[in-house]
Order: structure tokens, then C-alpha cells, then sequence
């Protein structure tokens, strides 16, 4: 990557291309991030970490984005972590930041052990799948990190030390599957769950739900799988693949969380740089992402959105008409990126992607 | 064998007279002469030539663990008088406030990586800053520390594949959440295990688990440690 330059930037300087909500998206995360670090400079506890996740932690803050949070406790339990997680719910308020949503997913103190060790099975609530891919795929934490970078890495590493095929398979091929599969199950999960608060909800702000799942939603899932297919695929991948034949862990551990510390629209951007991805695919991918983020920023259209949710109200919505106007391009153009262009990433994702 | 010994600090707190009276009876020939309390180190630096350390093959003085700008230089002279003129001095990173005082220890210097409560000294990026201001400095390695900072040994085996040529001691412990280093109990002997091979067999092994109040003896421990350090085949880091 050229010094100073995002993969993002790269590509819309060569495809001379101009994404202004994009841009304005970033800025607005970066003082958003400042905000938030100001907010919460004088915390010192190795063994908790504010996390947020969301529009902050995917670069995309727009004018009405809510913040998603938690306190992640990776160590012993004490009395004092409800003192610490109530100054947070009040920093916040004090802030003026959006509450989270009502799903009892964020906004409170989450254990380590939970999102570690329970990977699969009838612990694996939905709650915990989402908290702990979205660790993995959009979060940031506020302040001091160390908790937050030690549970992450374990996460990581139980994806890498339990996939025996990843390991020890007699193929060329080093796709971690496991992990692979278990984003592909938390992505599925959305999509029915989207279907199940449409019921549960009375379709409340049924039609924001739906443009997030048809972009940003996806788009997080689309990077997971990047980050998976690039551990096969990526030159600076090439030590953790020569590691693995060893036996040695720690090269693939480390590559994946610098991968997934970059924000879900940078992944894309890199597979559209370093692969045999069309500029046809590349503008269009991020065409339609750039008008996405401009109509989530633009309050009117936001608050039509949030309020749309009968037939009739949604075929009057122009902002509605929007988000399919620019969400059939981006679903098109990503199944041209992983199924029609470059030839190892359609094999791959033909070999893992489906079965 | 690896040399496998005692920080006398672990055995007597306070009392390294009687910490290596312990150890001479057990046949143990490493040692690491505790000063982490700055009360202790002058009384320590003192006595060394009274000390019988003859049966020792390697030891080292630990230098106080806790103190601040205005002690620092007193520290350094009282580490630099003659009597200490022939023991590695194992130093914690955050209290090298004056990094060209400490250059005058040159190779008997030893710098340890850090637990999770310090800010500094963690991880290979931040013992990196040290040492580019110690060039000629050692790594104290403490695996208890490394694993307590991240469980999975990523950073410790990468702290071992940074700083390894500069490898000259090693410390071993549990090092539980409150930062209180235990007796080594079974996940760590696992976690430990799995960096063990980038561990040269000849370089000196200092146990601090504190076992001065009977929580364990001085022969499991260096049971344990032994076991914590084995390794089926030799790796290159």
C-alpha cells in the first residue's frame, strides 16, 4: 500500500471517480473517534475495554448514526464492573449519542468466556454470535485496548487451532473454513432475523432495516469472507500460509487481526486493487456504496426511511426508491467480484462458499 | 538440562539469606537475587561479597521495581559499585526513566517484558523503543507476563522471534489476573509449552512463583517448570 494512501483512495484516484459521502463518512468517524476517546481518556482497567461497533468502527458515520457499545470484562468479576458500565451509559447520554438499538445485544458489560469459548452449540446465543463476529468484523475500542486486543486474538486464534483442516489438509489450499462457516452462519442468521423483527416489531423501521441489509450488512459479510479467502490468496498472507505448514499459528493469528482491524469497505477496495476485478465492477461497487452512505446522511431521507414500513408508504418513499435504485447494482457487482471475474477468488468461493 | 532456579524474592520475601539457604539445600545452582523494594537493594548490593554464591552458575540481581525520576540515578550508582560489578541486572522497562544512565551496564543489562497493568514493555513494538535506546541491552523474557498479556502466546512467540539473540534469562510463573505471580498451574505449563522451543536449553531459568507461605514447594515448581519448557523438537524462531 503506498504510504499514506487508503486502498480506497487508491482506487478512486485510478478509476477517477469521486465518492464524496464516502469521504465525508470517514471524516465524520474520525471525529466521531475523538469524540469518544475525549469521552473516555481517563479510563486505566486492563482488564475491561469500551468496544463500539457499527458506523464507527466501519468508517461510515452518518449525521443519525446510533453507537452500539459495550464493556468487554476479560478477567476476574468484581461489583465494580456495573459501576463501570452505568458510567458509560451516562458518559454517552452526557454526549448526546444515540442509544443502541432494543435488542439486548449492546448498551451493557459482556464477558470474555462467553464469546471465546462458545463457539457453536446451544450456548452460542444469538446474542453471543453477533457480539462476537462483529468483534471481529466492525468494532473499536474506545480508550485502552488491551482487553479488547486479548479476547479478539483468542476469538481468532480458536477459529485457526480448531480447524483441523486448516491445519493439517494435504491440499495447497488454506481457507479457515471454520471461521469461514461461521460468518456465513451469523450472515444467514441477519437475514432471518430481519425477517423475524419485521413480525416482532410490527415492521417498525422496517425499510432502514432493510437498505442496512442490503448494504451495509452485506457488505460486512462480503469482507469477512475476503479476509478468509485472502489468508489463500494474499501475498502478504505468504509467512502465515509457510507458518501453518509448521505447525506455527502465530503468523496467520497475526495477519488476521491486522486484516480485520481495516474497515469492511477497505477489504473490498484492496480485492478490487490486487485482483482480476473490472473497473466496471469496482465503480460500481462503490458507486452505489457512496449513494448509499449519502442517503443514510441526508436526515430527511433517513427519517423517511425510519418511518416507512406499509406498501403504500414505501411505493410514495423516494428514499426508498433509492436504496433499490443503488442496492441491485451493489448485490450485482458483488456476485461479479466473488463469481465472474477473477478466477481464484470465483474458485474458492465455488469450493467454500456454498457447501 | 535446562538451569532452573529461584528468585530469592519467591522464596523469602524480604530475606535473601535465608532464600539461599533454601536453595543450597535443594541442590539448585541458578539464582536471581530479589531487590524489588527499594529498601532492599542497598543491604543486598552490600553483603554480596559476604554471600557464599560459589555453588551458583549463574546469578543475577533484580533492581527495584518501583520507583521514580528522582530516585533513578541513586538506584544506578548503588547497581554500579564495584561489589556488583559481575551480575546481570534485570530491570523493569518503566522505571528506565534516564536511558543513558543504564547504557553504562551495556550486555548486563537486562530488560523484562511487561504485564498487562504496565504501559509500557508489553509487547515487541514497545520493548523495541527500549532497546533502540539500550542497543547493547539483554531480554529478560517473563513468560508468565507475556502469557498473561495475550493467553493465545502470539506475542510471546514474537517477542521470542524479536529480541531472541538477546535472550539472557528467563521468568517463569503464573501470572494470575491480579498480576500476582502463583505457582504454575496446568493451562499455563500448556500455554508455556507451546513457545518452549525458542527457548535455548543453557539459558538460565529464575521460578517466581511465591511459595513463601506454603502454596507450593521449591522441587514442584522446578518439576513444573521443567515440564512448562519442554519441547518435542528444536524450531527456529
Amino acid at each position: 500500500m503506498r504510504e499514506g494512501q487508503s486502498s480506497i483512495e487508491r482506487l478512486e484516484s485510478r478509476l477517477g471517480a469521486d465518492w464524496a459521502a464516502i469521504r465525508k463518512a470517514r471524516e465524520d468517524t474520525t471525529s466521531r473517534r475523538q469524540d469518544l476517546d475525549h469521552l473516555f481518556r481517563d479510563r486505566n482497567s486492563p482488564d475491561t475495554s469500551v468496544v463500539v461497533f457499527g458506523s464507527v468502527a466501519r468508517q461510515e458515520v452518518t449525521s443519525s448514526s446510533d453507537l452500539d457499545w459495550i464493556l468487554l470484562v476479560d478477567g476476574s468479576a468484581v461489583p465494580e464492573h456495573k459501576k463501570q458500565e452505568r458510567e458509560i451509559e451516562r458518559a454517552l447520554a452526557a454526549g448526546k449519542y444515540i442509544e443502541p438499538g432494543r435488542s439486548g445485544v449492546f448498551g451493557k458489560m459482556v464477558g470474555s468466556h462467553g464469546l471465546v469459548h462458545n463457539i457453536g452449540g446451544e450456548d452460542d446465543l444469538n446474542s453471543n454470535t453477533t457480539r462476537r463476529v462483529l468483534l471481529l468484523l466492525e468494532s473499536l475500542p474506545v480508550s485502552n485496548r488491551e482487553a479488547y486486543d486479548r479476547v479478539r486474538r483468542q476469538i481468532i486464534r480458536r477459529y485457526i487451532e480448531d480447524d483441523r483442516g486448516l491445519l493439517y489438509a494435504s491440499g495447497a489450499v488454506r481457507v479457515p473454513r471454520f471461521f469461514l462457516n461461521d460468518l456465513t452462519r451469523y450472515w444467514r442468521t441477519v437475514t432471518v432475523d430481519f425477517v423475524y423483527k419485521q413480525r416482532a416489531d410490527d415492521d417498525h423501521k422496517w425499510a432502514l432495516r432493510n437498505a442496512k441489509l442490503r448494504m451495509s450488512r452485506k457488505l460486512v459479510f462480503a469482507a469477512g469472507l475476503l479476509h478468509c479467502f485472502f489468508c489463500h490468496l494474499d501475498e502478504e498472507a505468504s509467512a502465515a500460509r509457510a507458518g501453518l505448514r509448521e505447525l506455527d499459528l502465530n503468523p496467520l493469528t497475526a495477519y488476521l487481526e491486522d486484516q480485520l482491524s481495516k474497515p469492511p469497505l477497505e477489504i473490498i477496495a484492496e480485492a478490487c486493487l490486487n485482483l482480476q476485478i473490472s473497473d466496471v465492477t469496482s465503480r460500481n461497487l462503490f458507486n452505489s456504496y457512496d449513494r448509499f452512505l449519502g442517503i443514510l446522511d441526508d436526515k430527511g431521507k433517513r427519517a423517511e426511511l425510519a418511518g416507512a414500513h406499509t406498501h403504500e408508504e414505501l411505493r410514495n418513499s423516494k428514499a426508498w426508491d433509492e436504496v433499490r435504485e443503488v442496492s441491485r447494482p451493489f448485490h450485482e457487482s458483488l456476485i461479479s467480484l466473488f463469481l465472474r471475474e477473477d478466477e481464484n477468488l470465483k474458485n474458492l468461493t465455488l469450493e467454500y462458499g456454498v457447501f | 538440562m535446562r538451569p532452573i532456579g529461584f528468585s530469592t524474592g519467591a522464596l523469602a520475601r524480604g530475606d535473601f539469606r535465608r532464600a539461599l539457604r533454601l536453595l543450597q539445600n535443594h541442590h539448585v545452582h541458578t539464582v536471581e537475587l530479589s531487590a524489588l523494594r527499594m529498601d532492599e537493594l542497598e543491604p543486598l548490593v552490600t553483603s554480596l561479597p559476604d554471600l557464599d554464591l560459589q555453588n551458583f552458575t549463574f546469578t543475577s540481581i533484580h533492581a527495584p521495581s518501583r520507583f521514580d525520576l528522582q530516585a533513578e540515578s541513586g538506584v544506578i550508582q548503588i547497581l554500579s559499585s564495584p561489589q556488583a560489578a559481575d551480575y546481570p541486572i534485570v530491570v523493569h522497562p518503566d522505571v528506565i526513566f534516564t536511558p543513558a544512565l543504564w547504557r553504562r551496564f551495556g550486555g548486563r543489562l537486562l530488560i523484562e517484558n511487561m504485564d498487562k497493568r504496565k504501559s509500557v514493555g508489553r509487547t515487541v513494538a514497545e520493548l523495541q523503543t527500549v532497546f533502540d535506546l539500550l542497543p547493547d541491552a539483554k531480554f529478560c523474557f517473563d513468560i508468565g507476563h507475556a502469557r498473561q498479556v495475550d493467553p493465545t502466546m502470539t506475542e510471546a512467540a514474537f517477542l521470542l522471534r524479536a529480541f531472541g539473540e538477546r535472550l539472557a534469562e528467563v521468568h517463569i510463573s503464573e501470572v494470575n489476573t491480579a498480576s500476582r505471580h502463583d505457582p504454575i498451574s496446568l493451562n499455563a505449563t500448556s500455554a508455556f509449552q507451546r513457545v518452549a522451543k525458542w527457548i535455548p536449553q543453557d539459558i538460565p531459568v529464575i521460578l517466581e512463583p511465591l511459595i513463601d507461605k506454603g502454596q507450593s514447594d521449591l522441587d514442584t515448581e522446578i518439576r513444573r517448570a521443567r515440564q512448562a519448557l519442554q519441547f518435542e523438537r528444536p524450531a527456529a524462531a
